[in-house]
């Protein structure tokens, strides 16, 4: 369990984090049939520092439920820091983000990807709490604008992002190619786990070693 | 209890028989107001107290759940769709007006059918014995007229390993907070007491009953005499609230 050292304050925190997301997901019918397959499931993730623990949730109506304290059995345990899980978050491919990034993974990575795409794909219908408030006819016109400025600022970041990235590998030579760094990285897989199974040989030898001169 | 024939009534000692009725009263009048009075006087801060409560309750589908002194039912609305269809959920008053308030709140909100009322006294339950996977009793406890029989009462329908939440006021920590919540308990909670639900002689007792209820290790070497073992609290808002907990030893 938990050690809560200023337990009203970190409940209040998720409490209000809570009903914030739970007020965006109401927003977002997709999401919210999205999560309602997920109910049951308990995510935690432990952040080491700072420290906090946060258990998530889906409940049958499909809304999310965050816990700081959970006695019971959790699906999906995730162990990093802060700005592990800022990387994780931000990711395009989790899985990928899992196998690359800092964060420690126990048990099945199947809910935390399945949770991570539930909140990428967030897609909030701005027109009906626009409509309830404003009436009709404003409500709508609001809503477009709302969207078009919305979809104009993804489109814009996406394409930033695409060209810094181009001219950052293609002009600037400031990192290497994806692929270059993807067999990098497995070779630095392979490495790793040869180096483990070399240890382990290596302690194996010392065990017979030490039992041939204790003989 | 102060002796075999009289206890404590806030600051005043009665008869023994006497104090259940006197809590009656209180009851009976503030029942109708008892959910704003508690929002203006904890500044909403008693739903974190007693949603950290319903954390540490460990409470999942298909347990039987019981809360003692539920008043308004806050803690029960959130347990009945936790257990689910398959659990149970009694929210248990000694106090028939409260009950009836929170009664028809939780119908007017439409909690699942696996709610159930009762009304009864926390000392001599009327359930059989290890009945419950979980009890809880949130700023209850010290209204009671015998704590430790009302303990006894809670261990014996409690399964074995099943786990009481004792969610009630207690003793800030820091000299100073403990300064200032005394201001703010007899300055200031008669005087709203008065305004909102026309009556501060209520809010006096609520004042008083508070000092006089156990601190927090005086209440953990209760909850151990009664039976139960892995005792713990945690303090919440510098002391002023504590939550214990305690288990149903096992077989």
């Amino acid at each position: 369990m938990t050690d809560l050292r200023m337990p009203t304050i970190h409940t209040a925190g998720l409490a209000a984090a809570e009903a914030a997301i739970n007020g965006a997901l109401r927003l977002s019918p997709h999401s919210v049939e999205a999560l309602k397959e997920l109910a049951g499931q308990v995510l935690a993730l432990e952040c080491t520092r700072p420290a906090l623990t946060v258990y998530l949730s889906s409940e049958k109506d499909g809304s999310l439920r965050l816990q700081g304290v959970h006695d019971g059995p959790v699906a999906t345990r995730v162990v990093g820091q802060l700005e592990d899980f800022a990387e994780l978050a931000r990711a395009e491919d989790p899985a990928a983000a899992l196998i690359n990034g800092g964060v420690q993974l126990q048990g099945s990575s199947a809910t935390l990807i399945d949770m991570q795409r539930v909140f990428g794909a967030v897609d909030i219908d701005w027109e009906a709490p626009l409509v309830d408030g404003l009436g009709d006819i404003a409500g709508h016109q609001l809503a477009g604008m709302l969207r078009g400025a919305f979809d104009w600022s993804q489109q814009a970041s996406g394409n930033l992002r695409r060209q810094v990235g181009e001219f950052a590998v293609e002009e600037a030579r400031l990192s290497p190619p994806r692929l270059a760094l993807e067999g990098f990285y497995d070779d630095v897989q392979q490495l790793s786990e040869r180096g483990e199974r070399l240890e382990q040989r290596v302690a194996l030898l010392r065990q017979r070693l030490q039992r041939l001169q204790d003989s | 209890m102060s002796d075999d024939n009289t206890t404590h009534f806030g600051y005043r000692e009665v008869e023994t028989d006497e104090k259940s009725g006197l809590v009656a009263e209180v009851f009976d009048s503030v029942a109708s107001r008892y959910d704003v009075m508690n929002d203006l006087m904890s500044a909403g801060i008693h739903r974190i107290w007693k949603r950290f409560t319903i954390e540490l309750s460990g409470v999942r589908r298909g347990n039987r759940v019981l809360d003692i002194a539920g008043g308004t039912g806050d803690l029960a609305a959130k347990f009945a769709p936790m257990v689910g269809d398959t659990g149970a959920v009694v929210l248990a008053d000694i106090n028939a007006s409260m009950l009836r308030v929170g009664r028809d709140r939780l119908i007017d909100r439409g909690v699942p059918g696996n709610l159930f009322y009762v009304q009864a006294d926390a000392q001599y339950l009327p359930f059989p014995d290890g009945h419950f996977d979980c009890i809880t009793i949130a700023f209850g406890l010290r209204n009671v007229t015998d704590k430790d029989l009302a303990l006894r009462s809670m261990n014996r329908i409690l399964k074995p390993g099943g786990r009481l939440l004792v969610l009630e006021f207690s003793k800030p920590r820091n000299p100073l907070l403990s300064r200032a919540y005394d201001a703010y308990s007899f300055g200031v909670l008669p005087v709203m007491g008065r305004l909102v639900a026309g009556d501060s002689d209520s809010y006096q007792y609520l004042a008083e009953s508070i000092r006089m209820h156990p601190d927090q290790e005086t209440l953990r070497t209760m909850m151990e005499d009664a039976g139960f073992e892995r005792c713990d609290y945690h303090n919440m808002t510098g002391g002023i609230v504590a939550v214990h907990r305690g288990y149903k030893a096992q077989g």
